[in-house]
């Protein structure tokens, strides 16, 4: 069974202005059909306004879909949401506390709405490196790391079989963040599945298994990350002596350009046909750049940029 | 209903509780003990001019009788902020504010249906407001009792008071829940139902300040409860059944409308 499975989910909201000057309506989210399998890591992708937000609220039954349908744990979106949250961790972005509990009081509180125990809590705590004493303060005395800390404790406290995250290392520093994606690689060798929307490309890159990635509120790519990163054209700069490397019959190579020496170029895909042409030739030094998502990324944008 | 989340706004809403049930007790305690003290003078006073006898009509409320003083004690401006608080900062703070700030969605995020939430509020507010009634009415039989009243005094108008009195209050709570649940902002949510209990109050207190407004009267809530004629001879049951309808109408609206309405990400 699918994690979350979603067909044609369409959201749209009535256009702003006063009600006798209404345009048209706003595409918030249109047709998007994906399914995240059961212990994957899946990241959602996308600038702000893509719809990223917007499938996470109808996920959880915060927001009701004007067409299509979303399944989470194999129960309607629409018609079980309280089932649903009931086997879900949920970490909103810029996630907001009561500032007058502890957090400890926020942790136990959250707990008992649960309706079942907590057995990750303490593990969780000493992951991230929270102590006894930062327990017992007020969380108006946090800083924002702080509560992403209780932000991130509180959603998997009750280890949910699935957690959705908005944004989950907004304010945690380098030392937290790996913490972080050890309790993710923890959960996911668990089980447990992860459904995680994220700005950073280099944690979706690190962490997740598959990717989404939305525009205006439209899916433009759904992969694996690393099929993801194969298929994007890598920077190839090559130093040699002597006769240029013969390389424009070579596949997966382009944009070819040679100066003083130096020969740089695009190659997409396999990088073996790369090497064998450049059998003979004396090489001084070859630099393939790693490919990144973040230029996969830009690659999807790109074709939507105003010029 | 359900029991962490009542226990947690019961905790969270304790100190306000306990504020507001100080002031109720010194109104509850003051309106009395000034009629034994006073009321012959006042009432000397207050016949001394056509101008003042018209303002010792207010609300309904004077404090040349026992009944005139309790009433008064019920209808004062100072009750009417007390109660008020509750009965609109309550609903508004507890669903739109927390929308604003973020919390709600916390909240939502575990396995509470939105109905569930909002029943287990409004019992709540339906509570708060209970209490704080109760702590003015009990105040004022304590006090009518101490200052050797007692004898004029029928507990059983006072109860139908509290009950009056508890019935317009949350009526007034109710539309602001049907505000609360429909708006993402705090300011709204308690702008429009303090707007409606000021303009009614202002209605009521027009009409029975001047005699040629009179008819303003019945376009208020409030003259829905009469303390006065309460306490000398019961609650109008046609009175009652008019704001159980505003009630019922409120709370239907609000349990029809939150459990269906869209939560957008808090701006």
């Amino acid at each position: 069974m699918a994690a979350i499975v979603t067909e044609a989910l369409t959201k749209t909201y009535p256009g702003h202005g006063r009600p006798w000057q209404r345009g048209g309506e706003i595409r918030a989210l249109h047709d998007l059909t994906i399914e995240v399998r059961e212990a994957e890591i899946f990241g959602f992708l996308g600038p702000n306004g893509a719809g990223k937000s917007t499938t996470i609220r109808l996920l959880l039954g915060f927001l009701h879909p004007t067409s299509g349908r979303a399944a989470v744990l194999g129960l309607d979106s629409a018609t079980r949401s309280v089932d649903i949250r009931r086997h879900t961790g949920y970490l909103p972005g810029g996630i907001a506390f009561y500032d007058s509990m502890t957090g400890d009081e926020q942790l136990r509180y959250l707990s008992s709405l649960d309706d079942r125990p907590a057995p990750l809590r303490a593990e969780l705590i000493e992951r991230l490196d929270l102590s006894e004493r930062d327990l017992r303060r007020q969380i108006r005395d946090y800083s924002r790391g702080m509560r992403q800390k209780i932000g991130i404790i509180q959603a998997f406290q009750h280890d949910p079989e699935l957690a959705i995250l908005d944004e989950p290392t907004e304010g945690l520093d380098p030392l937290m963040q790996r913490s972080f994606y050890d309790i993710l690689d923890d959960r996911k060798r668990a089980g447990r599945t992860i459904f995680l929307s994220s700005h950073i490309l280099s944690e979706v890159e690190r962490v997740c298994d598959r990717v989404a990635i939305v525009r205006r509120g439209e899916l433009v790519a759904l992969n694996d990350v690393g099929e993801l990163l194969r298929r994007h054209r890598r920077r190839v700069e090559i130093r040699f002596t002597g006769v240029a490397p013969d390389l424009a019959r070579a596949p997966g190579i382009s944009d070819l350009a040679l100066r003083e020496g130096v020969l740089t170029c695009q190659l997409e895909g396999d990088p073996s046909a790369l090497v064998e042409a450049l059998q003979g030739s004396r090489i001084h030094d070859l630099l393939i750049e790693p490919a990144r998502l973040e230029e996969a990324f830009m690659e999807y944008y790109a074709e939507e940029s105003p010029t | 209903m359900n029991g962490p989340l009542l226990r947690h706004t019961l905790a969270a809403n304790a100190l306000r509780l306990i504020v507001i049930c100080a002031g109720l007790v010194l109104m509850g305690v003051v309106m009395p003990v000034m009629f034994a003290a006073f009321g012959q003078e006042v009432a000397t006073f207050m016949e001394s001019s056509p101008l003042l006898r018209q303002f010792a009509d207010f609300g309904g409320g004077d404090l040349f009788s026992l009944a005139g003083s309790i009433a008064l004690a019920f209808t004062h401006p100072f009750t009417l902020l007390l109660v008020g608080i509750m009965a609109v900062a309550f609903p508004a703070l507890a669903i739109a504010g927390e929308r604003d700030r973020g919390t709600l969605e916390v909240t939502l995020s575990r396995p509470l249906s939105r109905r569930r939430l909002f029943v287990t509020l409004y019992v709540a507010g339906l509570g708060f407001i209970g209490l704080l009634l109760a702590v003015l009415s009990i105040t004022i039989v304590a006090a009518t009792y101490a200052v050797g009243l007692g004898h004029e005094l029928a507990l059983g108008n006072v109860a139908q008071l509290w009950l009056a009195a508890w019935l317009l209050f949350v009526a007034f709570m109710s539309l602001a829940f049907a505000v609360s649940v429909s708006s993402d902002r705090a300011a709204p949510a308690i702008g429009i139902p303090a707007v409606f209990i000021l303009l009614n109050y202002l209605a009521w207190a027009i009409g029975s300040l001047w005699p040629d407004a009179r008819w303003l009267e019945d376009y208020s809530m409030f003259n829905l409860m009469k303390p006065q004629d309460i306490i000398t001879a019961g609650l109008a049951p046609t009175d009652a059944l008019i704001l159980l309808a505003f009630t019922v109408a409120c709370l239907a609206f609000a349990l029809y409308r939150f459990p269906r309405r869209d939560l957008p990400a808090p701006s």
